[in-house]
């Protein structure tokens, strides 16, 4: 566990680094912030492949979910679909944000895949830890099915959706598609499942905020991850693709960004406040 | 082994960002933050004065880049020098390229101790002479005054970087020079400004996908169409330039496969590659990454010939330097003039020297107070655990903002030119 604080401490750090050198004389410094931002990614890797293999959610985290993707189906238009680097990662927080834009389109019937990817827990995450972003980042971002995120696939049937137990690794899965008639099975299996992880008591945290604030909340957090996406996975944050100007297209994407992380009020804004 | 002695110690007005001298060894050149060009002259033997023999004084100062506002795109460009390098002397004059993030000039640093007096058309201060008082023709003769050097630029090669300029490097063919910056190295001609060369590029056709940077790069001293790039990646390219106008295939590739143990956070970080050189004889390259130095021999791509630990013990602390930002330093390497001994710079004022011959390595320290003129450095030692001897330094006890970044090596002499903030030291061997 310490790893993951430690990730999240480094991943503050580095972004605040990148907030702080749109700001620095000189202008931005195209060397360090290829670094950090290499950091950032390193760090979020570990960040959240240490948590997938801790402990998945359980579904009463689902259930929460389901009540939110209503509410932020109408917000998945507003987010850019270069937010892909997330969608092949299983996490609490904010990638289950992220990526319920995308994968509600992508996963509408595919609940099961899901499922199918309870057993198969582990081996994802050592394909995550294998593969490194960019190849997966163009294979999701071209819509493609799951396949491109999880080893086996399996055609969506929600018959075996109730036939399946939950167990503990399943729920990390289990979140992330908005199904609201899948959620209300895995509620049942889930209410009969314990888990005390702290992943799992600290989405229900966050998720019992009002319903209100669990829409803006859902957006700020998805901008941070867009942003953690962006430099996560690439240079593309920072640069656009015309290198002449840089800084311009940078200032925008990056201002909503950071001003969003700073109005927000969940686990990420303790450090980013501070910028 | 020598032990060196403090030689002379001068304050520049703003943080040195370069120092380098020129092929003979006369002269001594730094740049700084503020953009100023401060030249030292060694003093010549004389028969009067033995001891002051090798002194480097203050031979001219200017001010070689100014800041500027790019408007296009809402920019301040910095003014700090960046680099400087010499010409080879071909005449009376002194001629260096100095260079900030953006532009590389060419300066012109000549003396002046005579002027011509007697003008017929204009006195002595410069005003016209009214053509009525004029009577008498006389030719204007030649007087001695009080020597006058002056720094003047001859040319400005701009335009032509998009990002920040890093490395600037003289071919041996003494007409062409290269300048390099994140993505971009470009050949010009010395005599030519409005018209320069790309002869690397590497920026992807979607930023998006950048994975890595140029950091420096440099010609081979005797081979003019042999050039060297190092990457933010740990890599370092050599390139020929009669094999296609665009060098961006390389002839050799140098780099060692990383060490997995040593895997963490900021690996890529520290393997980025800070400064390259070349040998004096051109067979070897070294390059310096973050707690390395490594030399590497021409013929063997594999991996490096030799690699000295510069300061090891701040491994297990690369998360602190992460975050208040030194993990971003860039360090320079130097070749003593025989290629037997390599320096570099380290923090808390120390400097380290490699003897590649008796594999022995000392560690000393520039500080105005173990270093008074003519006192005889004494090595230095960090301790890194366990207990702690008399003059040893623990590592909690450095001081990360006194960083050696610059240093210098007189092409033929034992003597050291190192730059410490806003200081500079020079060093020189004990002359018995």
């Amino acid at each position: 566990m310490e790893y993951k604080v430690e990730a999240h401490r480094i991943m503050s750090i580095s972004l605040g680094k990148i907030y702080n050198s749109r700001v620095q004389r000189g202008g931005i410094k195209l060397h360090k912030n290829l670094l950090v931002s290499l950091v950032l990614r390193s760090a979020r890797q570990v960040y959240l492949s240490d948590y997938y293999s801790g402990a998945c959610l359980n579904a009463a985290q689902s259930e929460r979910e389901a009540n939110e993707w209503d509410i932020t189906d109408s917000e998945r238009e507003k987010f850019p679909s270069s937010t892909t680097e997330c969608d092949r990662v299983e996490s609490p927080e904010e990638p289950q944000q992220t990526e319920r834009p995308e994968k509600e389109h992508e996963h509408r019937e595919n609940d099961d895949d899901l499922k199918s990817d309870q057993v198969d827990c582990t081996s994802t995450l050592q394909q995550e830890q294998n593969q490194n972003s960019l190849d997966s980042v163009a294979n999701v971002s071209s819509e493609t099915p799951p396949e491109t995120i999880k080893e086996p696939k399996e055609s969506p049937s929600e018959s075996a959706v109730a036939e399946r137990d939950s167990t503990p690794e399943a729920n990390g899965e289990s979140h992330q598609p908005p199904k609201t008639h899948v959620c209300s099975n895995r509620k049942r299996s889930a209410e009969e499942t314990e888990s005390g992880d702290s992943p799992q008591k600290r989405i229900k945290v966050a998720s019992s905020d009002a319903e209100g604030d669990e829409e803006a909340e859902e957006m700020d957090t998805s901008n941070v991850s867009n942003l953690i996406t962006i430099f996560g996975s690439s240079f593309s944050g920072l640069l656009s693709k015309d290198g002449a100007k840089p800084e311009s297209e940078t200032e925008d994407s990056g201002q909503i960004c950071c001003d969003q992380m700073l109005k927000n009020l969940n686990p990420w804004s303790t450090a980013i406040v501070a910028f | 082994c020598n032990r060196p002695n403090a030689l002379l110690c001068s304050v520049a007005a703003d943080i040195i960002s370069t120092v380098e001298f020129n092929s003979t060894g006369e002269l001594l050149a730094t740049g700084d933050k503020g953009g100023r060009v401060v030249v030292f002259q060694r003093e010549q033997e004389s028969k009067n004065q033995p001891h002051r023999r090798g002194e480097y004084n203050v031979y001219s100062t200017f001010q070689s880049h100014e800041p500027e506002f790019d408007y296009l795109k809402s920019l301040e460009i910095e003014e700090k020098i960046n680099k400087i390098r010499w010409l080879p002397q071909q005449n009376a004059a002194y001629f260096l390229l100095s260079t900030n993030d953006k532009t590389v000039k060419l300066w012109k640093i000549s003396e002046r101790d005579k002027r011509p007096e007697g003008y017929n058309l204009k006195d002595e201060d410069g005003r016209i002479r009214d053509p009525a008082t004029i009577t008498t023709l006389r030719v204007p003769v030649v007087r001695p005054m009080d020597l006058m050097v002056e720094a003047t630029p001859r040319r400005v090669f701009s335009n032509a970087h998009t990002y920040h300029i890093n490395s600037i490097s003289v071919n041996s063919d003494y007409e062409t020079f290269m300048s390099t910056d994140d993505l971009r190295i470009n050949l010009w001609n010395l005599e030519i400004t409005n018209r320069s060369f790309n002869i690397v590029d590497i920026k992807p056709a979607n930023m998006e996908e950048l994975t890595e940077v140029i950091t420096a790069a440099e010609f081979h001293p005797h081979q003019c169409n042999t050039f060297v790039y190092s990457s933010s990646k740990g890599s370092i390219r050599l390139c020929d330039m009669r094999a296609s106008a665009l060098c961006d295939n390389h002839s050799k590739f140098f780099e060692e496969p990383e060490d997995p143990s040593n895997r963490s956070f900021f690996s890529e970080i520290i393997s980025s590659i800070s400064d390259v050189k070349f040998s004096h004889s051109g067979r070897y390259l070294m390059t310096r990454d973050y707690l390395t130095v490594k030399v590497w021999d021409l013929n063997m791509e594999s991996q490096p010939l030799e690699t000295y630990q510069v300061h090891d013990y701040l491994r297990s602390k690369l998360c602190s330097l992460y975050e208040n930002d030194c993990i971003f330093d860039k360090f320079e390497c130097v070749w003593n003039g025989s290629d037997s001994v390599i320096m570099t710079g380290s923090y808390n004022n120390f400097f380290r020297m490699f003897d590649r011959n008796t594999k022995r390595d000392v560690t000393l320290e520039a500080s105005r107070e173990n270093s008074k003129p003519r006192a005889i450095l004494k090595p230095r030692k960090v301790c890194v655990g366990g207990k702690r001897r008399k003059d040893e330094i623990s590592v909690d006890s450095l001081d990360f903002s006194k960083k050696i970044l610059h240093t210098a090596w007189h092409p033929y002499e034992n003597i050291i030119a190192v730059a410490a903030t806003n200081n500079l030291y020079i060093f020189q061997d004990k002359v018995n």
